[in-house]
Parts: structure tokens; C-alpha cells; sequence
């Protein structure tokens, strides 16, 4: 019994703490501020990762890593150079496509597509910058596209060349106003002049990072190659059954059109690029764990700034409070009850600033969430760890004081006017 | 009471002591002069007695009241207070002794501004580990008992002086302890609320409690049975004047 605080002392010291913390509001409001920042921080910055990682995982899963695309230059050229140096390799192109089909045992699915922009327009409604992408018939089970109105050209209108596509939502959106799907299969819309006649509405992608996925049209890959195969190589998509023969896949593929364009061992450069949505995540990822980091720092920073303050704040209450501290002691308090009391109080401070910095650091994730249109995802984990982290910061600032107040006589305190 | 005197010192015998002292001293050390607050104190106190205890300002009377409330523990000697030997307890121990022994009533009343006059009372109880039921009617019977049961939610602003003084009576008496100890109890009030906290102690000690008042008033000396007057740290005179 002599080392356990009874539950009426525990009861007493919180009574006291949250009694001190109301009669003086400002002091409290200031001395919490620190420890609202640092946790809002922590909170916030944790939710909107939390968020952020959950977008972009379900916009790349889409492909997930199954699939790898064989092109001329990479998705990220870094360099004025390596554009120069990737702009002279050999196009990639149909036959290269053919030969992946025929010779790679563990490609499952083989798709071609050639991409741009373009200028798509309805009488005069227009959607510019649209990605105006000519697929073969394999790319939309490669990525996933689902149709919510209307069919798909069939393998022979899209090899006679029959001027049929797929539009996203957005495109309905802005060339139709409002209208159905249903209701524009069958319209006919220009792309960059060329008229085509619409055969599909696809399901909507939503959304990644605030930017639309549903400004599209997809023509068939011939009618595609038409309108750029001029300009551009084409982009070779592989998916394979399993991801576990997803690095074979890739390896298979890297001999196959190594071979092709007459590679030697010796030639460092393959001759065309492979890359897939792992390169993506990467950057993402590396990206996003230096935005965490930086921000950890930050709340590091406001919390002990904050336990500071905490800390001066309850040298403070003690030295006020002498004289409550020696008539404490002369009616029987123990030194471990006065150290109790006081980092209770420090405790409670910190405690309410993190129950608060969880809140606003929730309503901060909401808003930006809201604003770049990814999903809120409150974790309680992260709850606790900023109550957590806000307990520990009350321990360590209480500390030193409650350990003074617990060492005052209780005469010399009485006697403090 | 047979055994007064017996040893024709003023000491009586020891078990029948609430309190003994032997040869208490109280040294300060102050720079290189050692500063003797107290010199050979020896003197016992009763169950049941009511003393006084005065002297002018620095005779050492404050000095011994500390010792008495075990705020303080002396130099030198020995100090027994209820068959328990406190001159050498831990800081804990004295909170203890403190807390179940001794019940202090000061002289600017000391009471927690925030605090209802309950709670006040309370607070001994809370560091006793009384639950919270038990301690509400403890504390609302000591407050009856210096009539102020009508006052119990009051906060000390609220109160009068002699209200206040009285909630700091009631919270002295709470823990039922051996010595109800005071220290110019009515240096803060006036002469007419004066009397009234002394006629509380007159029947506090009729109800067969044990009080030692430290003060330099006369008039609050004279309502004691017994006086004891400090100079220069030493018990100059010890006189029973009932």
C-alpha cells in the first residue's frame, strides 16, 4: 500500500489539474499550443500519407504487378541527355509485338497501344488535352477498362479501320452536358478533325492526386496508328498470369527483343526500355517518405518547444503554489503524492493538446483531402500516437518540477507569502 | 494525573506522555556560526491537556512548534509523540505522523481558495486513503461540530474570518488526531471573532481533546491550563495555571 497511490489521490491530483487548467484559461490555451501544433502535425501529416498511399496503390493496381510495358524511352528520362540518347534507339513496333506473342511462353497477355493528345470536339463542345490513346483489343483487359454503356469493336472493325471509340466520363461531361451514356452511343465526335463514332461509354477510373483519369478516347490500335504512326513508336503491354512470373515475364521479354535488335552481351543498352508500375511507386514512395520525414521533424521541434513551455509553465504552478504544497504536507502528503499531483497536471496539459492536435490534425487531413480528392483515412493508430506521444511529453516536462515541488519543506513552503 | 511531578521536574511519567521530549536541540548553521534555535528542551504533555506555549518573536517558539507537528525533526534528543520515537523518521514517515497524529490550525487559516469548505476538510482524508464516501460524512461531522454544516458547498471567499478559521478547526479534527496543534490561531481576526474561536477550543478541550497553542497573546494563553514560556531556546518557565 505504501508504494500505491490510492485511487482517491489519483482522483484528488486530477480534480486539482483540470481545476488549474480552468482558472487560467490563456495561460493553459498558450501553454497547450506547442503541443497542438506538434500533434496536428504528426496527425495530419500521418492521415494524408495514410490517404495518399491508399490512392495511389488502387490507381496502380489497376495494372498491379502483373503487367510491364516495352517501349522506346522510358516513363522517366531525368536528363536533357538521356532524352537525346533514348530518342535514337529503334521504334518499337508491331512486329516486335507479334514476336513477343508468338515467342513468350510466359507472357499471358500481349497488347499494343500508341499514345497522344489530342483535340476532341462535338459541334462546339470540346474537350482539349484529352489522351487520345489507338489500343488493340487485348489492352482492355490488360488495364482493366470496363464499359458501362455500349460495345467494343470487334477484331475486324478495328483491323478495317472503322472509325469507332471508347470515351471516358469526362469526355461526356463536357462534350454532352449531362447527357446519359446511352444516350451518346452512336454520336459522332472529331478527334483532332477525324471523325469518330462513339461505341462505348467506359466506368469511370475517379480520380489520383486531384487529376481526372476519365479524360480519354480509345480508337482502335489501326485507327491510332493513322492519326500517329508517323510520329511515335509504339508501347508493347505485357501481362503475365501470376505475379510470380512477373520477373521472368520481364526477362523473357528482355531476350526475345534484345535479340531482335541484334544486341551483343557487351551492349549495355537494351535498345528499348521496360517498365512497370513498380518505377511509379518508387518515386512515389521516395517522394512521399521525404514529405514524412520532414514533417516529423517539424512536429519533433513544436513538441519539445512545446514540453518547454510545459515545463516553465509548471515551474511556474509550483513556485504559485508553494504554500498549497506545505499545507499539503503538514495534513499527511507523502513526497511521491506531491509528484504524483504535478505529473498529473503536466500529464492532463499535454493529454488535452493532443486530444485536441488529434482533432485538428483529423479536420487539417479532411480538408486537404477534400480539396485534392483522395480519401480520409482515419486511422486510430495514429490517435494514439499522438496521445502517446503527448503523455510522453507531459512525463518528461513534469518531471523536474513535480520532483521540486515533492522536495519542498513543508515549513519553508508555508512560510513563502 | 497521580503521576505529576513524581520526579519533582515537571516531567511525568513517560507512558502516561502523549508527548516526550529529552534534550532537544535545533542547531542552524549559519555561515560559521552555529545559531542554537533550541537548547535542551525536555518537557511532556498529557492526553487530554491544554497548553500554551509563548515567547517573544525569535525565542524559538515557532522552532518547537515545528518540532512538535513533526515539520521538522531536531538535531539532538529524542522525541516520542504517542509511544512512537519521530526524532529520526524519513520525510515519509513524518507525513505520516502528520497525518494520522497531528491537526494543525494556522494562523492565516491556510485553506485551498479554490476548494469547497468540504473538500478542505477532506484533504487529510485524502492522503489517509479514505474512500470517498466515508470521507464526505467524516468531513460533513467535523464541520457540524464547529457549526458550520450549513456551510459545507462555501468556498473560502465566501466565508467570514471566523467561518474560515473554523473549516480550518474542522479540517484539523477530522482524522480524529492526538494533538490539535495551533499557531496564533487568532492573530488574523478580530477581537469579538477572537473569542469566539477560543471558546470552540475551551470545548474541544471539554470533549477531552489535547491542545497546544503557540501565540504571544496573553489573553490566548490564559484560557490554557498550562503554560509553557520559551526564551532564547530554552523553556524559561513551565506553570500550571488551572
Amino acid at each position: 500500500m505504501a508504494f500505491v497511490p490510492s485511487f482517491s489521490i489519483v482522483y484528488e491530483s486530477f480534480r486539482l489539474a483540470v481545476g488549474s487548467l480552468r482558472s487560467n484559461k490563456l495561460r493553459t490555451m498558450l501553454t497547450l499550443l506547442g503541443i497542438i501544433v506538434g500533434v496536428t502535425a504528426v496527425i495530419a501529416v500521418v492521415t494524408i500519407i495514410n490517404g495518399l498511399d491508399s490512392t495511389v496503390a488502387d490507381a496502380f493496381s489497376a495494372q498491379g504487378s502483373t503487367a510491364f510495358s516495352v517501349s522506346k524511352r522510358p516513363l522517366v528520362i531525368t536528363s536533357r541527355e538521356d532524352f537525346i540518347r533514348f530518342n535514337k534507339r529503334k521504334d518499337v513496333t508491331e512486329q516486335d509485338a507479334e514476336a513477343l506473342g508468338r515467342l513468350c511462353d510466359t507472357c499471358w497477355r500481349v497488347g499494343t497501344s500508341i499514345n497522344g493528345t489530342g483535340l476532341v470536339k462535338y459541334g462546339e463542345n470540346r474537350a482539349e488535352n484529352a489522351s487520345v490513346r489507338g489500343l488493340s483489343l487485348e489492352m482492355f483487359d490488360i488495364e482493366n477498362v470496363s464499359l458501362q454503356a455500349g460495345r467494343l469493336w470487334t477484331d475486324q472493325e478495328g483491323r478495317s479501320g472503322r472509325p469507332l471509340c471508347v470515351v471516358g466520363t469526362d469526355i461526356v461531361d463536357n462534350l454532352f452536358e449531362g447527357r446519359s451514356p446511352y444516350s451518346v452511343i452512336g454520336q459522332e465526335i472529331r478527334i483532332d478533325g477525324i471523325p469518330f463514332t462513339i461505341s462505348a461509354v467506359a466506368e469511370p477510373f475517379g480520380k489520383v492526386l486531384g487529376f481526372s483519369r476519365d479524360n480519354f478516347v480509345y480508337v482502335p490500335f489501326e485507327a491510332g496508328q493513322r492519326m500517329f504512326g508517323s510520329r511515335d513508336s509504339i508501347v508493347i503491354h505485357v501481362q503475365v498470369r501470376d505475379s510470380a512470373l512477373f520477373e521472368t515475364a520481364k526477362d523473357d521479354v528482355r531476350s526475345i527483343m534484345r535479340n531482335r535488335r541484334k544486341k551483343e552481351f557487351s551492349d549495355k543498352d537494351d535498345g528499348f526500355s521496360i517498365d512497370s508500375q513498380d518505377a511509379f511507386i518508387g518515386i512515389y514512395q521516395n517522394a512521399t517518405s521525404g514529405i514524412y520525414f520532414a514533417t516529423i521533424g517539424v512536429a519533433v521541434i513544436s513538441l519539445v518547444v512545446g514540453g518547454i513551455v510545459v515545463m516553465n509553465i509548471m515551474l511556474v504552478s509550483v513556485t504559485e503554489r508553494t504554500k498549497e504544497i506545505g499545507l499539503r504536507k503538514a495534513v499527511g502528503a507523502k513526497q511521491s503524492d506531491i509528484l504524483l499531483q504535478f505529473m498529473i497536471e503536466s500529464v492532463t496539459v499535454t493529454m488535452v493538446g493532443g486530444a485536441i492536435g488529434v482533432f485538428t490534425g483529423y479536420g487539417l487531413a479532411y480538408l486537404l483531402s477534400f480539396v485534392l480528392g483522395f480519401p480520409l483515412l482515419i486511422s486510430p493508430s495514429s490517435a494514439f500516437l499522438g496521445v502517446t506521444v503527448s503523455f510522453v511529453v507531459g512525463m518528461i516536462s513534469g518531471s523536474y518540477p513535480a520532483w521540486s515541488a515533492s522536495r519542498l519543506s513543508p515549513i519553508d513552503a508555508m512560510r513563502n507569502e | 494525573m497521580e503521576n505529576i511531578d513524581t520526579n519533582g521536574n515537571g516531567l511525568s511519567h513517560p507512558y502516561n506522555s502523549l508527548i516526550k521530549m529529552r534534550g532537544i536541540w535545533k542547531t542552524y548553521q549559519m555561515g560559521n556560526e552555529q545559531l542554537h534555535a533550541l537548547r535542551d528542551v525536555s518537557f511532556d504533555v498529557r492526553r487530554g491537556e491544554y497548553l500554551a506555549i509563548i515567547g517573544p518573536s525569535g525565542s524559538g517558539k515557532s522552532t518547537l512548534m515545528n518540532l512538535i507537528g513533526c515539520l521538522d525533526t531536531p538535531t539532538k534528543g529524542e522525541y516520542w509523540i504517542n509511544g512512537e520515537q519521530v526524532a529520526k523518521m524519513t520525510d515519509d514517515e513524518l507525513a505520516r505522523i502528520r497525518n494520522k497524529e497531528i491537526g494543525f490550525v494556522f494562523q492565516t487559516f491556510n485553506l485551498l481558495a479554490r476548494a469547497t469548505a468540504l473538500h478542505n476538510v477532506e484533504l487529510p482524508l485524502i492522503y489517509a486513503g479514505i474512500g470517498s464516501s466515508e470521507r464526505h460524512e467524516k468531513a460533513v461531522d467535523a464541520l457540524k461540530s464547529v457549526e458550520l454544516g450549513d456551510r459545507v458547498t462555501h468556498r473560502p471567499n465566501e466565508l467570514s474570518g471566523g467561518q474560515r478559521q473554523r473549516v480550518a478547526i474542522a479540517r484539523a479534527l477530522v482524522n480524529h488526531p492526538s494533538i490539535l496543534l495551533a499557531d496564533e490561531p487568532t492573530g488574523a481576526l478580530d477581537t469579538h471573532t477572537s473569542a469566539e474561536i477560543m471558546n470552540l477550543f475551551e470545548k474541544l478541550h471539554e470533549e477531552g481533546n489535547t491542545i497546544i497553542v503557540v501565540t504571544h497573546e496573553t489573553e490566548v494563553a490564559e484560557r490554557a491550563h498550562r503554560i509553557i514560556s520559551i526564551r532564547d531556546g530554552e523553556i524559561e518557565k513551565d506553570e500550571k495555571t488551572r
